[in-house]
Order: C-alpha cells, then structure tokens, then sequence
C-alpha cells in the first residue's frame, strides 16, 4: 500500500514537471505567434497603407502599437493564470483563419471519468452480454455511459440500442446498486434507442415486487418507455401504486403520471380518485405531487381549479411544498382573471404571508410582489417580509429575496427604495450573486450620482461571478445608460472593458445587444460604441456577433464624420476571417464605397482583391458590388447596396415557387413579391435585467402575419386571380361594441386594382346558430362592391369568416372612401344545451359601425436604412411641396405620431423619435405605394405658438401618388 | 470466448449455471412453466401475457437455470435475437391446442434455426407439446412430425408434453436438457 503511494506520488513529480515543461514549450510557441501575427498585421497595414490610405498613417501607427500592448496584455494574464492553475494545461488552437486562441483547459480535479472517450466505454458496455455477470464492473461501466450521456454526448440509435439491449441483460443479477443504476440507464436511453419496450414486463415485476427500494425507480422508468398505446395495460398497477403505502412508490407512481399525461391527458384523467386519496397522505411529499397531479388533471377547467384552491386552503396542507405550489395556482388565477386584491385568492396568499415556514412565507411574499396588478397597498404586505430576509444569516433566503427585489425593481421602485438599507449591505456579501443582485439593483433605483460608486463596487469583483451574472450587470448597465445619457461615458467603457475579458457567448451577446441599443438611443454615443465593437471583432470567435457587427458598421460607419477609420478593421476580417464573415465584410465596404465618394476608389480597390475568394458567395458579392460601384449611379447605389431588398423573404421564396410551377415568356417580376411588413410599433423590449435570458425570440425568418393571409386569401377560389396580396391592415378594426350579440372585425387586405374585406364574426348567443352570414357593403364613392363570400354556419362561440370582394376607383386620385355595413344572415334558434337548431329559420340583419378606407390603406411600410440615398434615386421629378398648419397638435411627438399614422409609412433613421427639449424636427417616412411606387415623405415641423406648422414634401415614382400623398393631410 | 468456457470455469466449484432461452408464440404457456419451475414461494398467481421479456431464475438438481422469458407475440418475436448470441440452451414452447398456429410455429422455429447466432451451434432445444391437459391436444409424437423435427441437423433435440398449470412432464424435460447442457461443456473440455 505505501509503496504504491510513494510510486504514485513519484509520478505525480514527473507528470508535475512535464506539465511544466509542456507550459514553458507552449509559451515558446505563443511567443512566436504572437511575433508573427504581428508581422502579419504589421505588413497587411503598409499594405493598406501603400494602397490608398496614406493620409492616414500616423492613426494607424497608433492603432498598431495599440493593438501589440493589447496582445502583450493578453499574453501576461493568460501566463499569469497558467502558473495560478497548473493543475490544467492550455491548449493552442491555430486556425487557419484566426490569429490565435488557447483555452485553458483544467484536468478535471480528480474526476475519473475525464477524457471518457465514447466508441471506448460502448465497446466496453458489451461486458453487459457476458455470464455470469459481475455487478461492480458493470455498474463502473454502466456509470460512465450514463456520464456521457449526461455530459451531452451524441449517440446514434444503433449504438445506442445496441447498448440498451446488452443493459437488458443485466436484469440477472440481482445487485441493487447496478439494478437502480439500470433504470436510470433505462430512462437516460429510452429516447434514444429502439424497441426500448422490451423492458415492460422487467419493470413491471420490479413495481409489483416485493423490493420495496426498486418499486419506485422501476416505476419512473416505466413510464420513460412506455407510449399511449402501451399505456392501458399498465394503467390498473399504476393506480395501485399511487395510493401505496410506501411512500417513495407513491411519488414515483405521482410524478410518472404527470409526465405521462403529457402524451395522453385522458387516461391519467381516469387516475383522478387515486390522486385525490394521496392528497390526504401525512407525507409532505406525497402530499406535494398529488397536489401536482391533480391540479394537472384539472388545469384547463378554472372553475375545478377554483374548487381546488378554496378547499385546500382551509383544509391546511401538511406539506409546505404544495401550499408553495398552491400559491402559484392561486396567483395564476388572479393573473387569468385581472383580479386584485379584492380577490378571496389573494386572501389566501396574504394569508400565508403569516405561515410558520419560511419557503411559504417567501412564496407568497414573491407572488404578491410578481401579481399584475399589484399596488402599493398590497405590497406593503410583503416587502416587509422580503426586506427581513435580506438580512437573514442564511445565503439561500438572501439570494431569494433579493432577487425578487431586483425583478422589480424597474415596476416598484417605492418597494426596493424601502429596503435600501439592507441592500447597502448586501453590496458586500460573501456570496457574489447576492452581491451583484444587489447592487444592479440599487443602479436601477439609484440616482444619478450613485452610479460610479457603485460601478466600481462591481468591478473589484466582476471576474469572480459566473457568466449568467455577469450579463445581469450588463442589462443593469444598458437601462442605467438609457435612464442617464450623460453618464454614457463611464458605462460604455466598462462594457468595452467586459468585452475585452474572458466570457461565453451569451455574455459577449449581451454586451453587444446593449452597446447597439445605447448607441441607437444615444446619438452621442455612437462613435466610441462603434469603436469598441471594431476593436471587438478584431478578436471574436462567434461568428454570429461578427457578422452583425460589420452589418453595423455598414450601416452606420458611413455616416459618421470620419468614415474611412472603420475600413481597416473590415478589411481585417475579409483576410482573417471564415466565409461568412468574409461575405459580411465584403457587404460593410460596398456600403462605404456606395455612400462615401472620396472613399469609393480605395473601397472599389479592397473589393476588386475579393474577386479571387475562395468562397462562392464572398466572391459573388464582391463581383456584384464592383461592378454596381463602377457605374457611379447614386440611384443604382441606393436600390441595390445601401438599401437592399424589401420584400419578403417568405413571399419571394412562394413567388418564385409558382413562378417556377407555371412557366411563363415573361421574365420574374420582383413587383409581384409581397413587401416585407415592418411592425407597426416598434417592438423593442428593453429586457429587465434579471429576467431570464433563455427566452430568447426565435431568430428564423417566420413567416409574417401578412404571410399567414396571403395563403388563407390564395386558398379561396375566388380570389385567386387578384395578383398578390399588397397589405393587409395590421390591426383588426372592431365593427361592434365590445359585449353585443355578434362581433364583428374586419382586416382590409389590399390588392393593386381591389380590396378584399374580411369579416370575422363571433356570435355570442348560446340559443342561436346563424346560417349564410354576409356582410353588405354601402355608400362608398368609386369602390364598386363585386362579391361576397358567405360563412355558411355560425353556431354559438365559435367564429367564422366571410368576406366582401371590392373593385378599386379607376380614378387614381380617389383613394379613401366610407362604407355602411350591415350583417344579414339566417337565424335558427336552438337548445343552448345540445346546439339543435330548429328546421325553419327567419332572415334578419345586424347594423355594423362604418368602414373607412384610408390613405394608409394603400401604402405598405417600407424600411430604407439610408434614406437620404434614397431620396436621391427617387429625385425631385414628382416632388411636391407644401405647408400646413396643424393647430391641434400640442406637441412634436403628437404632430409625428398622427402623421406616421395617417401615411401608413415607416419612419427611416429613428426620426420618430424626438430629441429631448427640441422645438423642431424631421421626419422621414417610407413606403411603397399600391402598384409598386417608391413613395418618400420628408416632414420637417416646428413647435409654434399656435400649433405645430409643418413643411411636407412628397417624392415619388408615380405623379398621382405624390398627389395623393401630399393631399392626405388635410 | 468460447460459448461454454465461462460454464466450464465453474465446474465444480459452485452450482454450474446455463441460461436458457424461452421462446414460442404467445399464449403457449412460457411463462406459465416457468412460474412453476420457481421455488413455491417466489411463484405468481396471476400469469400475464409477457411484454418484452424477463429473467428468473430455477435450479434443479445439477444446474442453476437463468432463463429469458421472451414475448411470443407477433411484434416482439424479432427481439428475440438480442438473447440468441448468451444462451447455452432454447426452450421451445408450443401450444398442443392452436392447431391453427402450428405453421407459424414451424416458421418462427426456422427462422431462429436459420439465424447466424444459432445456425452452426450445438445448443440443444428442448419442445414442450403444452396444454397436454386439454381434450384437443395434438400427441408429442404427432407434434413432432407436423413440425418436421427430424429434420433439425447438428442439434440435439427433444419433445415431451407438458402441462404448465400442474407442472407435469416439466421434470423429464429439463433433466433431458441439463443432461445435454452438460454433456456440451465435458465436450468443450
Ligand atoms: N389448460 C392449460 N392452460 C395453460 C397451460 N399452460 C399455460 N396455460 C394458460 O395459457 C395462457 C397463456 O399462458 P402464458 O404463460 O401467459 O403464455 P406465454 O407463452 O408466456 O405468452 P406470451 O407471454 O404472450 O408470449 C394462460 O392463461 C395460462 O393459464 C397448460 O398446460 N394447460
Ligand atoms: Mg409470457
């Protein structure tokens, strides 16, 4: 025994000094990398600098020495932390297309199962087939495949069955511990391999056995493996185990049936008695997922979840989980119903404010502070209790509370102001969530003069908190520089500085997301923000950042007062970098040459060395933008660089589907693509720092609402030779009053030559079914009503469609008009309780309110990221010009709001909002008018005192449209 | 490894244990005869059609059985090959009444004959013509030529009629089998 000590200690020496050497050997080559990328970059800015950037060599020296203490920097932390952790080694990765990277990878601090390799440990799981079989080695083995799995390991399904078939085998042996482990493996697998059925009747003599310590885990396992059809036979023993005595089996069989209900609702349905008894069980946990289970059965009905909630809040729970759990039903219900504090629900919440354990207390607490519709009144209930936890010598209650505190921060400032003192204490708590917690809470509420303090409190201990945390200072920081412009500064600099530290993904996504938002809102800014994304992607492995990131700078780097500084660190990437960032680059500098004439020779220079790229697409754009760069045409510029495609990704591809179906001589016409919809109201979210970041919106291109109707609208035969579908209204106009007997909303969809109405009717009477429902259609000057489609059958609460086909004016200039609409339909009374109508029915009619078809209704929205180039390719041929005074408007804001409403345009370069205390402003809208006219809107307004006056100027391809457009005000 | 090597490495040291594969269609009675080849106290009262398989465990006076109770049902026969490559001996199980199925039988025997895991084995098969009990049982002697049983090459093979429920003619079935199970390990040696 000792001599293997000592021999393993002897080793531990060697393996010691190894590694060092190997650190030594590897900051030799890091060295040496490092001197050579130097040289590279060094000789890549003569380069450039030969080339066409001679003005500007004294910055770029600057940038350079800048660059080389950044590296220096970088090497000296990272052997720094070398000698911190020689447990580890670092790994060098050289890619092709980066400078460097080295990951410091640690030895897995004893853990046996590091560096499993998996073709290894499935070799080994054959063991499994052998006899007789020997318990501890395969329950080693069994282990480690269960590592691997856990670990996120892909495993292939014959593989994986393969494995699970040799597991089987291990249903001999009678080992608990290798039996237990079986079932998790059975469970880990049942997803992944086939056939896993085999088991059933293993499992179900383990769950009716007499080993008490397998019933339950063979329980869970049976259910991983078992599918509705299979689910009936094994239905009898699982209500049997439900109400076992055994408590552990009961659980089991508990939180089994909830999973299963997932799958098949209505057989665990049937379970409902079972669940009921185990709810009176005097184990908390039974207790707990009875509690669970029933409440599952029963969620969809509110009325049985009323019942619920009442009876087992007299009736006084043992176990505090399920009051926990009975609290969130009950708060739930509130939020359902739009209850407040009258509500007997929250009664029952406040109530358990007063509850002797603290998980109940905090609960409640939590709930109160999270109810929608929460006052004053009904926190001062409950911040209290949350205030006293956050002076509790337990971290657990700590973190609880003021996490909650910091969710609400933003909503109840009053609540968190209440508790400051605590908080300040907390800003130095041992435990650093607690502590970053606090103190972005306290930014959030704090004033101005606070913020630097407490900025620097958070950056002695920013690199000992975890990455989730980290990102909740950065959103701290992104409100903080929306709520205090001026302190921009400060708060930019240390994102740059987050930026340049050690993170994942997420966190250096977050911190992108928040410098782009601040410097959208913040014009001021702009330049630094731009400066430390540039110095950003100069190191960036995520592709996805650094792709969005040269789109910015694309965009904006044009603009700014000294264009020609960005395009270093675009043409870095198009050498360094992987194709898509290549192609990204290649796009960002088409922009430079587009918008910047002094710039275009040397930007057309940069393109002209993409022509040789390795990769198609880089390629392609660089040929398309020199060749579009050589015409010098501002108007070619603007359509195919600067602004590029408005239509819809969804429509183009079904365009170009159906053109692809019916052949036709005529070549595809881009005007008949649906345009891209722009939402209405921008729907920017500043995400409240705290929430959780995993709720990510889907980044796929989904088709848009506009989309859905364009193929509801294609399906119906009569309206399939419209052409395509130009606009349909963004929101449903009500033609009825909220709470009458029919509601009736109507979507105008517009076509180039008609409208198409669609009327979505509900009808409310529970005694009546209505047959052949139409809408006509009245009194509108020009608009010829040509058709209807009727919805044949309304019966009680479920809602139908009908709709009423219109021919445009020819008269271009008569666009808007009002209609009358009446509802006719067919009344069939019936049994409200079997929906039978009676045989005979009696015509009878509804008045609707009136329909407008406005000026918007045929203007799309269009986004024109650079819209002064646009203005410059459409021209002043069609301009038309005048003044308005609006003497109702009372302010700015007011004046922008109507007329983007009015227009139905997009508003380009933020200029919907208005600086803060200015007394005039520009407004640019966009939008592309029925038939395919670019139609551009400049509005420059000054506060006076009567009013808003207004100098509107209209371009457009079309004389009518502009005339139409100018005279929409009016 | 050979396919007894293992078996043989117990001889004498501890009762010597085979595994056994039981097979046939569903409703033959598998499981049933296994039930009754348990010690009294471990035995089921209610026998419920098998779903996948299962494992027990027998002993008799020379070996200690593990024995894989396969499901007979339609479905599930092709997983029976997953047990084919471990096992020292197959029980065939065949319902003497379902004169019906008795072609399938023979086809789900060939089949498992004709697999790569067994083709070129010895392992000897033993048949239980079940449900002797029941007035249209068809007789071993008639079981056997309707299932061309003479026909099995390089595989010692044995038929009896068995009754599941009261255990009769269970005996003379695996004491033919142990014989043979053992038999095949002193011929390894
Ligand atoms: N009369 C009589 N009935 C028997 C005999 N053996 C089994 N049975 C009955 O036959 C039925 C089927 O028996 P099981 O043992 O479940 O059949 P199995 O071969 O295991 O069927 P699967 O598991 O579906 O493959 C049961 O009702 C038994 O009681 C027997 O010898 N005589
Ligand atoms: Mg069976």
């Amino acid at each position: 025994m000792e001599q293997t000590c000592q021999k393993s200690s002897v080793n531990a020496a060697a393996v010691e000094k190894n590694k060092k050497d190997d650190v030594r050997q590897r900051c030799e080559r890091l060295h040496k990398n490092i001197a050579e990328i130097q040289y590279q970059r060094h000789s890549m800015g003569i380069d450039v600098y030969d080339d066409f950037m001679r003005y500007q060599e004294s910055e770029h020296r600057q940038q350079l020495e800048k660059q080389q203490k950044y590296d220096a920097k970088q090497l000296m932390k990272f052997q720094e932390r070398m000698d911190i952790h020689l447990g580890g080694h670092f790994e060098f990765v050289d890619k092709p297309t980066k400078h460097f990277k080295f990951e410091f990878i640690p030895n897995g601090g004893g853990n046996p199962f590091h560096n499993l390799e998996k073709s290894s440990v499935l070799q080994e799981a054959r063991t499994f087939n052998e006899t007789p079989i020997n318990p501890r080695k395969c329950s080693h083995i069994l282990t480690k495949v269960l590592y691997l799995i856990n670990q996120g390991e892909q495993i292939g399904t014959t593989e994986a069955t393969e494995t699970f078939f040799a597991m089987t085998k291990l249903f001999q042996a009678k080992d608990p511990i290798l039996r237990r482990l079986v079932y998790l493996g059975i469970k880990e697998m049942s997803k992944i391999a086939q056939d896993v059925i085999i088991v059933t009747s293993s499992l179900m003599k383990d769950m009716t056995g007499k080993e008490d310590q397998f019933r339950g885990p063979a329980i869970r396992a049976l259910c991983s493996i078992t599918d509705n059809t299979m689910l009936q036979s094994i239905e009898r023993y699982m209500k049997q185990a439900i109400v076992d005595k055994v408590h552990a089996v009961s659980s089991a069989a508990l939180v089994s049936s909830l999973h299963l209900s997932k799958g098949s609702q209505e057989v665990v349905k049937r379970w409902v008695n079972e669940a009921q008894e185990a709810v009176s069980s005097d184990n908390i946990m039974v207790q707990y997922h009875a509690l669970g289970l029933l409440y599952h059965i029963r969620k969809n009905d509110k009325l049985a979840v009323t019942k619920l909630v009442s009876k087992f809040s007299k009736h006084s729970l043992k176990s505090p989980y399920a009051y926990c759990l009975l609290i969130r039903i009950a708060s739930k219900l509130m939020e359902e119903e739009d209850a407040g504090s009258e509500s007997p629900m929250f009664d029952f919440i406040e109530s358990c404010l007063r509850h002797k354990s603290e998980i109940v207390i905090y609960e409640a607490a939590h709930a109160i502070v999270n109810l929608k519709n929460t006052t004053a009144k009904e926190l001062a209930s409950a911040v209290p209790v949350l205030q006293l936890f956050c002076s509790s010598p337990k971290p657990t209650l700590r973190f609880a509370a003021i996490r909650t505190l910091n969710k609400v921060a933003m909503k109840h400032p009053a609540a968190v102001t209440a508790c400051n003192l605590e908080l300040e204490n907390l800003i130095t708590d041992s435990n650093r969530s607690i502590a970053t917690l606090a103190i972005t809470t306290l930014l959030k509420t704090g004033n101005e003069s606070s913020v630097d303090r407490l900025m620097k409190q958070i950056s002695s201990f920013m690199n000992e908190i975890s990455d989730e945390f980290k990102i909740v200072v950065v959103q701290a920081i992104q409100s903080l520089c929306l709520k205090f412009p001026r302190k921009h500064n400060v708060l930019m600099n240390f994102l740059a500085g987050m930026l340049r530290d050690e993170g994942g993904f997420d966190y250096k996504k977050a911190i992108c997301d928040s410098i782009i938002t601040i410097i959208e809102e913040n014009p001021e800014a702009k330049e630094a923000g731009l400066a430390h994304l540039c110095e950003f992607i100069e190191d960036c492995e995520h592709t996805v950042l650094a792709t969005r990131i040269l789109h910015l700078l694309g965009r904006e780097g044009p603009r700014t007062p000294t264009p020609s500084k960005y395009i270093r660190f675009i043409y870095n990437r198009v050498i360094l970098e992987q194709a898509p960032v290549r192609a990204a680059a290649v796009t960002a500098l088409a922009k430079f040459g587009a918008h910047c004439e002094e710039l275009l020779p040397s930007c057309v220079v940069l393109l002209e060395r993409c022509l040789l790229d390795t990769d198609d697409e880089v390629r392609d754009r660089a040929t398309f933008y020199v060749n579009v760069l050589k015409q010098t045409q501002k108007a070619l510029n603007s359509t195919y660089i600067l602004n590029g495609l408005q239509v819809s990704v969804v429509g183009l591809e079904r365009s170009l589907h159906h053109y692809t179906l019916e052949p036709s001589a005529e070549p595809f016409d881009m005007k008949s693509v649906p345009l891209e919809t722009q939402p209405m109201v921008e729907q920017k979210t500043v995400r409240e720092p705290g929430e959780t970041v995993s709720a990510k919106p889907s980044e796929k291109v989904a088709a848009s609402r506009q989309d859905i109707y364009a193929e509801q609208l294609g399906a119906i035969p009569e309206f399939a030779n419209l052409g395509s579908l130009f606009k349909s209204s963004s929101l449903p106009i009500e033609l009825t009053e909220s709470e009458t007997e029919y509601v009736v909303q109507c979507v105008k969809h517009t076509f180039s030559r008609y409208m198409v109405l669609q009327f979505d009717c509900t009808n409310t009477l529970n005694d009546q079914i209505l047959e052949n429902v139409t809408v006509q259609m009245d009194g509108a000057e020009g608009f010829d009503v040509l058709k209807t489609i009727p919805c044949p059958s309304l019966p009680y609460n479920k809602p139908g469609t009908t709709y009423t086909l219109v021919r445009l004016p020819e008269d271009p200039q008569l666009v808007t008009g009002t209609f009358t609409c009446v509802l006719k339909f067919i009344v069939k009374d019936c049994d409200p309780n079997t929906g039978e109508p009676d045989e005979e029915g009696y015509e009878d009619e509804y008045v609707l309110e009136d329909l407008e078809v406005t000026v918007a209704d045929h203007v799309q929205r269009v986004m024109k990221p650079n819209f002064s180039a646009s203005w410059e390719e459409v021209g002043p041929e069609n301009e038309l010009e005048d003044t308005y005074a609006l003497s109702t408007m009372k302010s700015l804001e007011e004046a922008v709001k109507q007329i983007i409403q009015f227009m139905g345009m997009q508003p380009c370069e933020r200029s919907d909002k208005i600086p803060e205390g200015k007394s005039s402003h520009s407004l640019f809208l966009a939008g592309v008018y029925r038939g395919g006219h670019d139609a551009l809107v400049r509005a420059k307004m000054a506060m006076t005192e009567g009013g808003v006056t207004m100098q509107l100027t209209v371009r457009s391809t079309d004389p009518n449209v502009s005339e139409v457009l100018a005279t929409a005000i009016g | 490894m050979g396919l007894f090597s293992k078996l043989a490495s117990l001889l004498g040291i501890k009762k010597k244990e085979a595994n056994v594969l039981f097979v046939g269609l569903d409703n033959s009675g598998k499981t049933t005869i296994i039930n009754k080849l348990k010690p009294e106290d471990a035995q089921q009262h209610d026998v419920v059609p098998t779903v996948g398989f299962t494992v027990e465990k027998f002993k008799n006076k020379s070996l200690s059985f593990t024995a894989f109770d396969m499901s007979g049902q339609g479905r599930y026969r092709n997983l029976w090959e997953h047990y084919f490559k471990e096992c020292h001996g197959i029980v065939f199980v065949i319902d003497s009444t379902d004169k019906l199925r008795f072609a399938v039988a023979k086809e789900e025997l060939s089949m498992l004959l004709d697999h790569n895991e067994i083709k070129r084995k010895r392992i000897p098969i033993l048949f239980f013509a079940n449900k002797m009990d029941l007035r249209d049982s068809v007789s071993s002697v008639k079981l056997s030529s309707m299932l061309k049983l003479e026909d099995i090459e390089n595989k010692p093979w044995h038929i009896c009629s068995s009754n599941g429920l009261t255990g009769e003619g269970l005996s003379e079935g695996t004491e033919w089998l142990s014989r043979e199970m053992e038999s095949a390990i002193k011929q390894q040696n």
